[in-house]
Parts: C-alpha cells; sequence; structure tokens
C-alpha cells in the first residue's frame, strides 16, 4: 500500500515538473520568437492534455470498470 | 438450519453486488454530469478566446511578464497540491490530504491577490493600474477574462473549504470520495483553462503601448 501511494505521488510531481517546464519553455518562446503563436498554441496542448489525463482522469469516463 | 443460513448469506451477497452495481453506476453518472457542466463552460470561455483574439489580433498589452509567469506558477502549484490531496484520500492518507487542501486554497487565494493587485491594480499603493475594464478594448478584454476567471477560482476555493471541513470531520473513505473527486476536478478545471488565457493575455502578439 505504501509502495503504491508512494509510486502515485512521485507520478504527480512528474507530471507536475513538466507542466512547469513547458510553461517556462512557453515563457521563453513569447520573448524569443515573439511573432509565432503556433508555437505557444502547441505547448499550451500539450499542457492541457497532460491536465485531461493525469489530474483530471478523464479516461475514466469511459472505464466502466473505474470506481474508487 | 444451514439451508437457511447458506440461503441468508447468498441474499446478503447479492444484496451487497447490488447495492455496490449502483454506487458505480451512480459515480458514473456523477462523473458524466461534471464533464457534461464542463463542456457548457468551455463555451463560455471560448467565446472570451474568440474576442480576445477578435479584438486584438495579434496584438496585446503592456504587461509585466514577471508578474505573468509568477501568477500562472502559483496556480499551477495549485493543481500538483491538490493532485496529491486527492491521491491521499484514494490511498487514506488523511493527513496529507488536509495539507494538500489548505496548500491548494492558499495558493488559490495567493493567485486571485494577485490577479488583482498586479491584474486589475486594486490597490494601487502597492501596484498601479495599467488598464481599466472602460478605457479601451484591451482593458475591456483583460478584465472580462480575467474576472470569469476569477469567479470560477472564488467558487473553487469555496469548494476547497467545504470539502477539506468534510475530510476533517471523517467523511471520505478510499472506497468513497467523489466529493473529493470532483473537487479536485473542478480546481484542474480552472487551471486547465488559465492554460489557454495565460500565452493569450501575456504572449501572443506585440506589445501595445
Amino acid at each position: 500500500m505504501n509502495e503504491k501511494r508512494t509510486a502515485a505521488y512521485r507520478a504527480s510531481v512528474t507530471v507536475g515538473l513538466v507542466l512547469a517546464v513547458l510553461t517556462v519553455i512557453e515563457f521563453f518562446v513569447a520573448i524569443y520568437l515573439p511573432g509565432d503563436p503556433a508555437i505557444l498554441f502547441l505547448l499550451a496542448i500539450f499542457k492541457a492534455v497532460a491536465v485531461l489525463n493525469y489530474f483530471m482522469h478523464v479516461t475514466r469516463l469511459w472505464r466502466q470498470e473505474e470506481g474508487h | 438450519m444451514s439451508a437457511v443460513a447458506e440461503q441468508i448469506a447468498a441474499h446478503g451477497a447479492a444484496h451487497e453486488d447490488a447495492h455496490k452495481g449502483n454506487a458505480l453506476e451512480q459515480l458514473r453518472n456523477n462523473r458524466m454530469g461534471l464533464w457534461l457542466f464542463f463542456v457548457s463552460e468551455a463555451f463560455l470561455f471560448g467565446g472570451l478566446l474568440a474576442v480576445r483574439f477578435y479584438l486584438w489580433g495579434l496584438t496585446r498589452p503592456e504587461v509585466n511578464q514577471l508578474i505573468g509567469l509568477a501568477i500562472t506558477t502559483v496556480l499551477l502549484v495549485s493543481s500538483l497540491s491538490m493532485n496529491l490531496a486527492e491521491t491521499a484520500m484514494e490511498h487514506g492518507d488523511r493527513r496529507t490530504f488536509s495539507i494538500g487542501m489548505i496548500i491548494t486554497a492558499i495558493l488559490g487565494i495567493l493567485f486571485l491577490l494577485g490577479v488583482m493587485i498586479f491584474e486589475w491594480g486594486l490597490f494601487p499603493a502597492i501596484y498601479p493600474a495599467h488598464e481599466t475594464p472602460w478605457g479601451n478594448v484591451y482593458g475591456a478584454v483583460v478584465f472580462a477574462m480575467t474576472g470569469m476567471h476569477a469567479l470560477h477560482v472564488i467558487s473553487g476555493v469555496i469548494f476547497i473549504f467545504i470539502v477539506w471541513n468534510l475530510g476533517r470531520k471523517g467523511h471520505f473513505s478510499p472506497e468513497s470520495h467523489w466529493g473529493v473527486e470532483s473537487c479536485a476536478i473542478y480546481w484542474h478545471y480552472v487551471d486547465l483553462v488559465w492554460i489557454f488565457f495565460y500565452p493569450a493575455l501575456y504572449l501572443i502578439g506585440t506589445a501595445v503601448h
């Protein structure tokens, strides 16, 4: 149980770190490539997919057996 | 006698299975309802984004980039602490759940203060306002987008305090914690909206003086 819990916490922190890195990349892209919104949109979509999948558990909607 | 006992046990097991099945069905319906609510909200926030791109095009107001990054980081970290709190409840770790919820609420309030002070300029002694809602299209859009988002942050913080208080009183368990799950998903939705609002408000386009 403890190992499972630690693994779950570690996964959360990893996703958080990935989101932080993508946010910093966004910041520097806006500074060094100011005329290119496409990259910023792409980065925002990557971040949104990570949040939807790992934090909001969207896949639970279509997994029939998924309970608490 | 033993046949009667077996019958009672079988009946009890069947009743328990039916109860579990109903609870799972209810949980699925709850999740579907919450996500349908998010779809309806997406029209609201999508409309605001459309307004931003229609009125501003590839321009944006002059804003402090570091402040934008700072308040975005605060909201991002709050999403992480909320996820840790939810994970804690899933594993029966009530202490981490409580700490995670409180940290999330504090970070949510910090984010709100950041918006109120630096975006809206409500405290000119600390930071002077650079836009007003009635000044021009830049101010109008900034206030519309951040205002609507802030309303959701406020309701999210209230939701967090309610769920934290229920958890403190012993509600929720690893087997049954829809209240915690829905609160967490709602908070992440608030973060998800900001993932698109942050580049739209702060990063995309040339700054107009």
